[in-house]
């Protein structure tokens, strides 16, 4: 009788401790992860065509294989390029032009008054609502995206650099004005060393925007890109290749998040 | 010989009649009543006091950060009106620049294009500043790396480095641990004294007033106003170490106490 209670303690605690163990370590982890990948999977192959309809939600076989003849015959290829052809290029020129933006206005304090309420109304606007001017002005190719990726990346880092500038403790610009530090050299010296950490977080920020806002704009009008490709497909009513179309941007997103962590992990130790 | 007179009777730094209130969430508070006082060319003066009696406001208002209510304030004889460039001041709070390392911190001034120096003098001179405050081993190390005492060292080798005509400090040492403190106030009196700066020096012990000061002023609890003004009988070069046992340092002291003790209770009532 005494050892069966004592091995039900010890085989509850182990199971305990095996769960526990199996997450903590890196391929239990992974497992665990999968295994509910896999379940999902496995049901929503299941239901295709036995509880919904296969034209609403497709297969996950079906998506693989039309992931797989994307890729066998190259189609896929100048859909991404042109996602993140439009994606790289709105985010340098929106940083660019943000970061200028910022910094001029912050060191215009009496230029920043006037202009101000133009940019707050125009930062209120949701940017998609651009889109079809923008493709009116500037075709239905890769530039209008490139635009509105841009337009989207500007405020943002247009915000975190001002803020950045204003964040400056006064003191530290006090200090070397009293040592007889030049305007410029104020500037030079303390107010651009001091806001980059605002436009690094700025830049980061921007990644996962710029990335939302190309492919939105491929949705709207667009010959190319993956946008693109789930629009064409939807308009073809084909839940397969929207799918397919779909899992493309979340390996996307899954990536560019991962790289992003990453960097953002050297910076800030709790992440 | 008249001019050499009239010159050196000009005080470098003059405070007449000047009061100052500050405005916080509408209410006036007074940190200052009339205050004269002159201060002579190379000569050291401590301010010391309660906490809150507008000896930091006199600083300000030298470097010209503040303005007076009333009064006016001169430097060689002109008024301070906007950035006085002339003094060197260090403030209660230590403003380093935290991206800069400790040598890139203490050279800054000497990068300015007003004062530009060749690469090797600003070297040099910075080494020499890191070895003045103790800091030989912390060149490379980042403000966040240091402690608040070696934070208000850096501190001071910035401000000491490009030889302002006047220096003005706020508690430079408050910081420091008994012994540091004995050795930086003994280089600071050398320093000026070989420099021929003009320093005025706010402090809340008493004893350090003595010991590096040529004169004492003691202020009142706010609002600050001038309670006692004394000499310190002491020639300088002074052995900082030894000064303290000195008969006419005691003297000073139990008698600027006296003066003082009150203030301080008044000052922790209110």
């Amino acid at each position: 009788m005494a050892p069966r209670p004592m091995s039900m303690t010890v085989s509850t605690g182990g199971q305990r401790g095996g769960f526990a163990a199996l997450v903590t370590t890196l391929p239990g982890l992974i497992i665990s992860r999968f295994l509910i990948l896999f379940g999902f999977l496995a049901f929503w192959e299941f239901a295709s065509d036995r509880l919904v309809s296969k034209f609403w939600v497709s297969s996950p076989t079906r998506i693989f294989h039309l992931l797989v003849t994307w890729i066998g015959d190259g189609s896929l290829w100048p859909h991404l390029e042109a996602t993140l052809t439009a994606m790289g290029l709105g985010y340098v020129i929106g940083c660019a032009v943000g970061v200028s933006l910022g910094l001029a206005l912050g060191f215009l304090p009496m230029f920043r008054q006037v202009i101000m309420p133009y940019v707050s109304g125009l930062y209120a606007l949701p940017k998609i609502a651009l889109a079809p001017l923008l493709v009116i002005v500037l075709g239905i190719d890769i530039g209008s995206k490139v635009a509105l990726v841009a337009v989207t990346t500007v405020f943002l880092l247009f915000y975190s650099t001002l803020d950045g500038i204003r964040d400056v403790d006064r003191d530290l610009v006090q200090t070397l004005r009293l040592m007889g530090a030049s305007r410029s050299e104020v500037i030079r010296k303390v107010l651009i060393p001091a806001t980059l950490p605002w436009i690094f977080t700025g830049m980061r920020v921007a990644v996962r925007y710029s990335f939302t806002a190309a492919v939105v704009g491929e949705l709207i009008a667009a010959n190319k890109g993956v946008g693109y490709l789930i629009e064409a497909n939807a308009g073809l009513y084909d839940a397969t290749g929207v799918f397919a179309g779909v899992f493309v941007i979340v390996i996307l997103s899954v990536a560019m998040t991962e790289v992003l962590t990453r960097v953002e992990g050297k910076k800030a130790p709790n992440h | 010989m008249t001019a050499m007179s009239t010159v050196s009777a000009t005080p470098k730094i003059d405070f007449s009649g000047v009061s100052k209130t500050f405005h916080v969430r509408g209410q006036e508070v007074q940190a200052l009543q009339p205050v004269d006082l002159q201060v002579r060319k190379e000569e050291f003066v401590a301010l010391v006091g309660p906490s809150g009696c507008g000896k930091s406001t006199l600083l300000n208002l030298v470097a010209g950060l503040l303005e007076p209510t009333s009064g006016s304030v001169t430097y060689d004889g002109k008024p301070v009106s906007g950035l006085n460039f002339r003094v060197g001041y260090m403030t209660q709070k230590d403003t380093l620049l935290p991206w800069r390392t400790v040598n890139d911190n203490i050279g800054v001034s000497l990068e300015l294009s007003c004062r530009s120096t060749p690469r090797a003098e600003l070297k040099e001179r910075v080494a020499q500043m890191v070895d003045l405050v103790g800091l030989r081993g912390f060149e490379n190390h980042f403000p966040t790396e240091l402690s608040g005492g070696m934070r208000k060292r850096v501190a001071l080798a910035r401000t000491l480095i490009y030889r302002p005509e006047t220096l003005l400090m706020d508690e430079p040492f408050g910081a420091l641990d008994a012994q540091l403190k004995l050795i930086m106030q003994d280089q600071l009196q050398k320093i000026t004294q070989h420099q021929k700066m003009t320093v005025l020096f706010v402090t809340h012990d008493l004893a350090e007033a003595i010991a590096v000061a040529d004169r004492v002023v003691v202020f009142s609890a706010r609002p600050g106003r001038i309670r006692a003004v004394r000499d310190v009988p002491l020639d300088r070069p002074r052995d900082i170490f030894k000064v303290r046992f000195a008969e006419s340092f005691s003297r000073l002291h139990e008698d600027l106490w006296d003066e003082l003790k009150d203030e301080v209770v008044k000052g922790t009532d209110v």
